[in-house]
């Protein structure tokens, strides 16, 4: 069964960072240009997270996450660099279009934020196995409820993908149609939708059973088959991270907005 | 009104949230199979609030772009988790009232959803996408918006408008007709205000 995860199972030291290392990674990355206001802050952070992702041997993996923001990414570059309320000086023209210098600015600092964003997740979400996430979330204290809550996820998903596919063939041997106007294949959503969610649904009853049996709802303390601390690296990476953001911060009060 | 946030925490909902997330998530694979202009990705999270109430709605709204935002990898989704932790409070509200049971009130609680859904997601799309949402048809309208001199502001809401109100309408229909064919010992699980008899 095919996992929705984009983990990649590869040895390095990437994988090996605690994923709350990771975290805080993805919260300089985010912060620091926010906090910072230059737009080469920007340039710094996907340099980083560039050379972070080029390192742990999993480049090519991050071209379908930006290939599936391509699209928003140039609706922005041409809404604000055609339309932009501020628009005054021309910077070009193509046939009857004439992209302003404002707008294309502003859409080039969104581009650089949405970029920086996805390059930072790319970063954890490729190098961080979603169990060990979990895992590592309980150790730290949190509710094994919802840590359940958030494995189960990707059991389920997979399971259901599967009974969506039969119910796709099934659907389809009897005759109806999945393509061509819209309104056909508006029509063909709900009779392929409703016995999934009813099934999932129903399904729910017999796992709650389930668990409840197991002892599910069971206060005793939770012991942990593999420990997994913060180690020294992880500890001094995520010093350096608040660092950069304090120095961010500095940053602002000694330079003011650019 | 007694019981409007009252929420059952117990295995029956830790195992309904990720239903729901599963849910959410084929929901939107078949609108994207079956290339709908509509976004269809929160069957799952107003099903929640329906079945467990506004408490238990906003976290599977909650829960389910967190998760697909750590794992998948579509920081975009991370940041409209604000928006889905609305639409499922507002359905969860909206069902506790008793607007579920007939097909008008569950326009009504459409449209809750929908506006909310606006409110909320149109500063966000703002701040991060400068007032685009994705969608083709939305932004078209936002791009027409802004040739028209109208600020960033009311067209990114217009845009958000045209999409979330019928993307709502429709999701929430379908979640009515789901509703309506569940059997009884399923929803009788998550009924907040049934009494539990001990023969002793």
């Amino acid at each position: 069964m095919k996992s929705i995860s984009l983990y990649v199972d590869k040895d390095s030291y990437l994988t090996r960072l605690h994923p709350f290392a990771k975290m805080v990674y993805i919260l300089a990355a985010i912060s620091v240009p926010l906090i910072g206001g230059a737009l080469w802050m920007y340039g710094l952070f996907l340099a980083i997270s560039l050379i972070l992702l080029i390192s742990g041997g999993i480049l090519k993996k991050v071209f379908p996450l930006i290939a599936f923001s391509f699209t928003i990414l140039i609706t922005i570059f041409l809404i604000h660099g055609l339309f932009n309320n501020e628009n005054e000086t021309i910077l070009f023209r193509v046939g009857a279009l004439t992209f302003y210098r404002e707008g294309l600015l502003y859409a080039y600092r969104i581009g650089l934020n949405i970029l920086n964003m996805l390059l930072a997740f790319a970063v954890f979400v490729l190098t961080t196995r979603p169990a060990d996430l979990v895992d590592d979330l309980e150790q730290m204290g949190f509710s094994p409820r919802f840590g359940y809550m958030i494995t189960s996820v990707f059991q389920i998903i997979p399971q259901m993908m599967g009974t969506m596919n039969t119910i796709l063939d099934a659907q389809r041997s009897r005759g109806m149609e999945t393509e061509g106007s819209l309104f056909t294949r508006a029509k063909a959503f709900i009779p392929l939708i409703s016995p999934v969610v009813s099934s999932s649904l129903i399904n729910t009853r017999e796992r709650a059973i389930a668990l409840e049996v197991r002892g599910f709802g069971s206060k005793n303390k939770k012991t942990f088959l593999r420990e997994h601390r913060l180690s020294g690296g992880d500890k001094g990476f995520m010093i350096l991270m608040a660092l950069l953001i304090a120095a961010s911060a500095v940053w602002r009060i000694v330079y003011g907005i650019h | 009104m007694n019981h409007l946030f009252k929420t059952r925490l117990n295995a029956a909902t830790f195992v309904l949230i990720p239903a729901c997330i599963g849910i959410n998530y084929l929901g939107k694979l078949f609108a994207s199979v079956l290339k709908l202009p509509l976004w269809l990705d929160s069957i799952g999270t107003c099903i929640g609030g329906v079945l467990g109430g506004p408490v238990i709605g906003a976290v599977c709204g909650a829960a389910n772009n967190l998760i697909f935002g750590f794992t998948t990898g579509d920081s975009i989704t991370l940041v409209y988790a604000l928006t889905s932790l609305g639409i499922g409070a507002a359905v969860g509200i909206m069902a506790r009232l008793g607007h579920m049971e007939k097909l008008t009130g569950a326009i009504l609680t459409a449209v809750a959803a929908g506006l909310t859904a606006v409110v909320i997601s149109t500063p966000l799309n703002v701040i991060f996408w400068g007032g685009a949402t994705g969608n083709v048809w939305g932004d078209l309208l936002f791009g027409w918006s802004q040739s028209a001199g109208l600020p960033v502001f009311l067209g990114s809401f217009l845009d958000e408008l045209v999409v979330d109100v019928p993307d709502k309408l429709i999701t929430v229909l379908i979640v009515f007709a789901i509703m309506k064919g569940l059997p009884k010992k399923l929803t009788s699980l998550y009924d907040v205000n049934d009494e539990v008899e001990i023969l002793d």
